[in-house]
């Protein structure tokens, strides 16, 4: 008996004495993990095809473009490119390029982050030709980049080669470390235009040799802070830090060793997180905001958002071709309700473009630029639709809103039909998609009312107007069909000017056609951003809504 | 002189049938089986509970305290002060780490748009109770005919029908559902006006998307009747009542119908009413995935999706929908438990 309790005692004491010791050596040999979460809609992190913002987050630190946006001010800071020069009339922007950038790939089965060599085996390291290859990629037709559109009309002959033709595009490389872009019209934000993913380096050698599966772990290669590690697709991402990224002044050594994305509903987000599984979510259910601001008040961060909730109309389908009923629509959709609903600070939105960004048009400087929520307008508008169209209220065709899965657009959709029920005395139909699908869907068939949003990616109102709205067709952001010369032809004189109050009247005509005079979409409100972060993660919050990670730390 | 026996005997079942008639008066088999089920308590809970559903559903407008449509806006996510009781976690707002709205106007609380949720559970029982009734309505149409044809004809036609059933036996039921609601509510959207896919499209939104689940139900449903009738019927068929219908010379439509499918009901009665509860889930899983009804329709299946996003925060939102399919599956449950006691005097307890 003494003797079983003096082993059972020794035995403790061992095992104890072992447990501690390793989880001593244990804890400072493990690499700090960032665990995050991400809305379920698998990310492409191809700069040509990146279109949303988990992907563009993730290519940000990927890949870093040739400028940036500081995440906190906003402002224009170096990337890749250590300086910058323009030409007098503003048409021709030399980049010198940062020297020793090497190519990285992550290597499995060494278990870290390799660097890529050359057929002579030294570091392959980035060059000026990586841009313009990339570059041409992304205006090549055949990439299918939705982005294109946006870099087309900034680079000599970008929109004659989107359109098929054999040209000369205005990218040259000087030398290794000196890259010219011509553009054929000046403007204030090209160069934090020529930052953006669509127009970042690729390397030429490992897009062509593995084609659409150049993106797989296996085969990925990037030169950002950080590496990718693993992808399983629909299932997890894992970045991996970047030992060989040469800091910069703005850009450090990201201090974080591995960065998990899960896919996850945002129910599920909030339950790992709470469970302390996640580190971090930048979303949270709308039904436990409440609950939140009531238990974790240090945690939660709601801050100004950079994107615009919207319905669009596709304006060759039943119904909705008719512009009365467009407008009624529109202005039975009660704004003041739903951002009582959302409940987390949201802005109601009476026009599309976003009132902080650059040439920006307000409402106190030209009053009747918005559409407005107003039920008495909206019945006079449904009965002018009705006059019209010859037919009585009976016998207005089926009307199908679509949005993408997710509890927080099925309550808002759900709001908005009962509106318009009440107002018009209309039924909707709401069907669901997932979101890779109902993009695809947006595409090729857009239904009659389609929800999205749009956030910026460079604080300038010509990324909302004109990139969204100024051309059509698949590769475009415009889903609608609806093309209108006038409103085109104000967004073409904008573009050409750089006295941003001038622009700024233009876009306050240019959006008065789009959500009234033609009300071709629904904005609805300004998007708040929503954080919930553990006290032991030291981060900053981004502003531009892309979160840069080289800057963020775990503390113990 | 075999032939004249049997026309001699001919008038003697028919007095038969005539005495036994009188005996049919006091107690036919199926007042049997009524006096037998009202004896079996849980039987009789199941009936009540069912009845009283039915009722609600059918007087919905009339009892319910609002409209399931409307929304209360000041009211969002509020619960009664009883539920805050009940649930420790639910703390109302005033109080420390409080953040529920308390608002004793609505009895189980509301949902995130301030709908009654009393309101849509009681309209929900609407969408379970007629998948509850067409669900077995279409699986006995179908599924009897299509079995007591094979059965009853037999050979090479029983042969090739059977086989069909196997093939459509062997796609999964849940898979197929999925895939047929997806085809209907993404396809037929699209349909031109004037087609027959337009009208099914038509009906179906106006029924708030219940026309597709009974169709969705209806198809991967009959097939298990279809077993279960020719079976019956095989061994029905070599009955001498049969023997005796086809002696005097009837055809074989009237002999199905009069003599076959009285004497095989009972089992394939109690096969869909033990049945019942898997329609219902099945429906509440449609709209729980999101396949189901169309919102704002309520279901008990879209309730509770609703509510298990905010279960958490607000427990009431996911319980109450459950509850009332819970006490329903189990009423239908005993009831047809109690069903099968009763029609089959065999596995009774009394004998």
């Amino acid at each position: 008996m003494r003797k079983g309790f003096v082993v059972l005692l020794v035995g403790l004491l061992v095992i104890s004495s072992v447990l501690m010791t390793t989880a001593g050596s244990t804890k400072a040999q493990e690499p700090k993990v960032l665990y995050t979460a991400l809305l379920p809609g698998d990310v492409k992190i191809d700069p040509s095809l990146a279109s949303d913002a988990n992907s563009i987050t993730m290519l940000n630190v990927l890949y870093v473009g040739l400028t940036g946006l500081h995440d906190e001010t906003v402002a224009i800071e170096p990337g890749v490119a250590t300086e910058w020069t323009v030409s007098d009339d503003g048409l021709v922007y030399t980049f010198t390029l940062a020297q020793g950038v090497s190519w990285v790939h992550y290597d499995a089965e060494a278990g870290e982050v390799v660097q890529v060599m050359d057929e002579a085996g030294a570091p392959l390291t980035l060059k000026a030709q990586d841009f313009v290859y990339g570059i041409t990629r992304t205006l090549n037709p055949n990439t299918g980049s939705e982005y294109s559109s946006v870099l087309a009309p900034w680079v000599v002959n970008g929109q004659e080669s989107l359109a098929g033709e054999a040209v000369e595009l205005g990218v040259k490389a000087l030398d290794d470390y000196t890259l010219e872009i011509t553009s054929p019209q000046p403007a204030g934000f090209l160069p934090m235009l020529y930052g953006l993913w669509m127009a970042r380096p690729q390397l030429q050698s490992v897009v062509e040799e593995f084609g659409d599966t150049w993106t797989e772990a296996a085969n990925y290669v990037s030169y950002g802070p950080y590496a990718l590690k693993s992808w399983e697709h629909d299932v997890e991402v894992t970045l991996i830090k970047n030992p060989f990224w040469a800091e910069t002044m703005y850009i450090p050594q990201a201090k974080i060793d591995e960065i998990n994305f899960i896919y996850l509903e945002e129910p599920a987000q909030l339950t790992a997180y709470e469970a302390g599984e996640l580190d971090w979510i930048a979303t949270v259910p709308l039904a436990d905001l409440d609950r939140m601001r009531a238990e974790r008040s240090d945690q939660l961060v709601i801050g100004p958002g950079q994107c615009t909730y919207y319905y669009g109309f596709n304006v060759l389908k039943d119904g909705v071709s008719n512009v009365h009923l467009r407008r009624a629509l529109s202005m039975a959709v009660d704004r003041d309700v739903i951002v009582q609903i959302l409940n987390a600070g949201q802005v109601p939105a009476g026009f599309f473009t976003l009132p902080a960004l650059a040439a920006a048009p307000h409402q106190e400087d030209y009053p009747d630029l918005a559409i407005w929520s107003d039920a008495a307008k909206a019945q006079e508008e449904f009965q002018a639709y009705l006059a019209d169209e010859g037919i009585t209220a009976d016998q207005v065709p089926q009307i199908t809103l679509q949005h993408n899965t997710s509890q927080a657009h099925a309550t808002l959709a759900q709001a908005i039909q009962q509106m318009w029920k009440d107002t018009l005395g209309l039924e909707v139909q709401i069907t669901t998609q997932d979101f890779a699908v109902h993009q695809e869907t947006m595409r090729f068939d857009a239904p009659q009312i389609w929800r999205l949003g749009w956030c910026f990616d460079y604080p300038d109102t010509h990324n909302f107007l004109y990139d969204v709205f100024r051309f059509v067709g698949p590769d475009s952001n415009n889903h609608t069909n609806w093309e209108n010369p006038e409103f085109q032809a104000l967004l073409d004189e904008a573009k050409t000017m750089t006295d941003n109050a001038a622009r700024a009247e233009l876009y306050a005509q240019a959006e008065h056609i789009l959500v009234y005079e033609d009300a071709v979409m629904i904005p609805i409100y300004y998007y708040t951003s929503i954080d919930l972060t553990q006290p032991y993660v030291v981060r900053t919050y981004a502003q531009t809504g892309n979160e840069r990670f080289e800057k963020w730390d775990l503390s113990e | 002189m075999s032939a004249s026996e049997v026309v001699e005997t001919q008038p003697a079942p028919a007095s038969q049938v005539v005495s036994l008639r009188t005996v049919e008066k006091t107690r036919s088999p199926w007042m049997d089986a009524w006096r037998r089920l009202r004896r079996n308590r849980a039987a009789l809970i199941g009936f009540v509970v069912i009845s009283l559903n039915v009722l609600a559903a059918i007087f919905a407008p009339q009892i319910a305290p609002h409209s399931y449509t409307d929304q209360n806006y000041t009211a969002l996510n509020s619960a009664p002060s009883w539920i805050i009781d009940l649930f420790p976690k639910m703390k109302p707002l005033g109080a420390e780490g409080g953040y529920v709205r308390v608002n004793d106007d609505y009895i189980l609380g509301t949902d995130n748009l301030g709908r009654d949720l009393l309101t849509r559970i009681i309209y929900g029982a609407r969408v379970s109770l007629s998948v509850a009734f067409i669900g077995p309505l279409v699986s006995l149409l179908v599924g009897t005919m299509f079995g007591m044809i094979a059965g009853y004809v037999g050979g090479r036609v029983d042969n090739i029908m059977m086989r069909i059933v196997d093939i459509m036996y062997a796609f999964p039921t849940l898979l197929l559902v999925i895939l047929m609601m997806v085809f209907f509510r993404s396809s037929l959207n699209q349909s031109d006006p004037g087609t027959l896919a337009f009208r099914l499209n038509e009906i179906d939104s106006r029924t708030g998307g219940m026309i597709f689940i009974f169709i969705g139900i209806g198809l991967t449903s009959w097939m298990d009747t279809a077993r279960l009738a020719r079976g019956q019927v095989l061994s029905v068929r070599q009955k001498e009542y049969i023997e005796a219908a086809n002696s005097i010379g009837a055809d074989t439509p009237s002999i199905i119908f009069r003599h076959v499918l009285p004497n095989i009901l009972g089992p394939i009665v109690v096969a869909e009413s033990l049945a019942i509860p898997r329609y219902i889930s099945f429906e509440a899983f449609l709209s729980f995935i999101g396949l189901g009804v169309n919102p704002p329709t309520p279901s008990w299946g879209s309730l509770i999706a609703e509510g298990s996003n905010a279960i958490i925060s607000y427990p009431n939102q996911a319980i109450f929908p459950a509850l009332a399919l819970f006490f329903v599956m189990f009423a239908f449950n005993f009831l047809g438990d109690g069903l099968r006691d009763a029609l089959d005097p065999r596995s009774s307890k009394e004998v």
